[in-house]
Order: structure tokens, then sequence, then C-alpha cells
């Protein structure tokens, strides 16, 4: 699943909806294989779209996970919604920011819920949220 | 009329596209200009409760519904039909968009209030009780007892998806879902006002042997 996915994400136990630590997920970095997929290109409108939509805290947290520390504490503004009005330093953080988000993929790995502790896994790309029948 | 996806899949284990999937795809169509506006200039985030084959998303995808800055989300139990829904994605050369496919049960493990679109073909037959789950991914029969029966009136898992919208969906959100007339959409739709204030809009409706299929958008005015 790409690095954006984290950020829609939560516990699937119900009684977790009611705590902050549902979301998002804790990633086990040690077990997460990355692998960058350039199957969508950068279209800065869309990114500009989907960084107006994301929980920034939420994509600091599990990019840490992942061994990732660099990113600015706060979430980045632009001088403009326009794209081409954006200037150098913009596009540059737009196209580190869709290697980050749309390109990433987590092809393989674990995560578990901060609040109740049970842990989810990722397959051949795909995550599965579904819970054990005495929990769901 | 807009293209169709190809689709190419083992129909023992997933759901085959037939007339309640392209009637879903007419709704869809029919609203695609009212979706447009809806979400013009803003991110738009899809969920695609039940993709089986992938016909829906994959139709949403090549046609840019509801626009063309969308994620989308394919939301399964059932395994084979997330890796078919990938590998239809493929066949249509939708890699370009930004779609997941997640395995779970409906939206519970989607963040409240981020989705904006929701489609639901649910299992809407008539049966005694909705299947369990089944306990291997090599049971494929049991898979897709899970893709058609409902439960009482075909409404146990539909009525699941409803009385959650107001958690799922976000301020803007609408769905689309499918029903039976043995499901008593008329009656649904009304309870849906009545109990959470939801809008709603029969979109389609087509006879399919001797079933009447309809899909109804339920949405706010806001
Ligand atoms: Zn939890």
């Amino acid at each position: 699943m790409k690095f954006l996915t984290t950020n829609f994400l939560k516990c699937s136990v119900r009684t977790c909806d009611t705590s902050n630590d549902s979301f998002p997920l804790q990633y086990d970095g040690s077990k997460c294989e990355l692998v960058q997929d350039e199957s969508i290109e950068l279209n800065p409108e869309f990114l500009l779209n989907i960084l107006d939509r994301v929980d920034w805290d939420a994509v600091l947290s599990v990019a840490a996970d992942l061994g990732n520390t660099t990113l600015p504490p706060n979430k980045p503004v632009f001088s403009s919604t326009s794209v081409d009005e954006l200037n150098e330093d913009e596009q540059a953080v737009l196209r580190d920011l869709h290697v980050l988000l749309v390109q990433t993929n987590i092809v393989e790995g674990e995560m578990k819920c901060k609040n109740c502790g049970h842990i989810y896994y990722i397959k051949n790309s795909i995550p599965n949220l579904l819970l054990p029948p005495h929990l769901a | 009329m807009l293209p169709t996806p190809y689709v190419k899949c083992d129909y023992s284990k997933v759901y085959e596209p037939s007339e309640d999937s392209f009637l879903l795809l007419d709704a869809l169509e029919e609203d695609k200009q009212y979706l447009q506006q809806k979400f013009q200039n803003q991110l738009a985030v899809v969920c695609e409760l039940g993709p089986g084959s992938g016909i829906v998303t994959t139709f949403l995808m090549q046609n840019e519904i509801p626009i063309k800055n969308s994620l989308y989300f394919a939301v399964d139990i059932n395994p084979w039909a997330l890796e078919t829904t990938l590998d239809t994605a493929k066949r249509n050369s939708c890699e370009k968009y930004f779609m997941d496919p997640v395995r779970s049960s409906l939206c519970s493990s989607f963040r409240n209030n981020e989705i904006d679109l929701l489609v639901f073909n649910p299992p809407y037959v008539p049966a005694e009780e909705v299947p369990l789950i089944p306990k291997s991914k090599e049971y494929i029969d049991e898979w897709l007892d899970l893709a058609l029966l409902g439960g009482k009136d075909g409404m146990d898992v539909t009525q699941i998806v409803l009385d959650n919208l107001n958690q799922t969906l976000s301020t803007k959100g609408i769905a689309y879902i499918l029903f039976c007339a043995r499901n008593k959409p008329e009656e649904v739709v009304k309870l849906m006002k009545k109990k959470y204030n939801w809008d709603s809009k029969l979109i389609v409706h087509r006879k399919a042997g001797w079933e009447v299929l309809s899909v109804y958008r339920f949405y706010k005015d806001i």
C-alpha cells in the first residue's frame, strides 16, 4: 500500500474509536519492506490537494516509524495555490512529498494499534485490517 | 456512453460482473456531472465496498469519477477480490491513478468522516443469515456466498453501512448503494431521512430477470 494510505487507516477495533491512539497505526520499521513505484507521475495540483487534506502529524509519525526523520515539523505552506506560480524550492518540496506519499509502497510489513496493541499485517502490498472473530 | 472496463478473472473466486454491477456503473455515469461539480478543486476520497472483480473502481478511475484528483480505496473481506481488483485496474491501464485495496470489514478500518464518495453493491439477496467469514482463503465457494447473501430482507450488511454513514462520510460525503426490490428500498430511504437526516434520490432502476434493481444516492445538502 502507498504511504499516503497510512493517513486514512485506523485500528478496526470499535472501542478504540474513542482513543486518540488508534490513529495513525504504529508501523514496525524493521519489518516493513519499502519499494518505490513510479507508475503515478507527479501532478503538483493533485499533491497540493492531498496536502490540504492530510493529517501532517500522522505523516510525521509514520515517516519516523519507517526511518525518515527529515520532514519539516509543520505542514509545508506554499506561496500560491496556482502551480505555475510556485518557486523552485516549493517545486522541490512537492517532488519530495510525491516520492514519499505517492510513490513509496509498503509491500510487506506490520503495524500495531497504540491503544489496544493489536497487530495488523501488510502482505503483497495489501494491508489486512480484518479482526479475528473474538474482536470483531 | 462511457467506456466500461475489460474484465477477465476467475469467477469461481470473485463475483462476476452482472446486471447489478452494470446498473451501478450507469448510476455513476448518470451522476458524473453532479459529482464533478460537487468535488471540483479539491481531493476526493473514494471508497468502494465489495469491489469483487474491480469493475466499478476501475470504471471510476478510467472515467475520472468524481474528479481527476481522487484517491481510490477498494475494500473487501474476500482476499481474492482485492487481488482481482488490482489486476483489473492493471488490465485497463489504470496504474497511473491512486488506488489501494484494503482488506477490512466494511469501513471499520477507515478514519471517521474522511470518505467523500462511497459506492456499494452489497450482498442483497435475502437469506436466513449472513454467512460467516470463511476460515481459509482456499474455501472458494464460501467467499462467493459472502458476496451474495444479505440475511433478513437482504439488508443485514447494507443496514450496517447505512447506520454508520454519519461516521463514515465527510461533511460533503455521498453514497451510492444498490438495492433489490425485496430490500424494500422505499422504506429504507424514508427511515434514513427520519433517523439520520440523509436525503436520497433514486438514480436508476431496472428489471433484471424477476428482480427489480435500483441505485439510490444518499446525500446531505449543506
Ligand atoms: Zn486498537
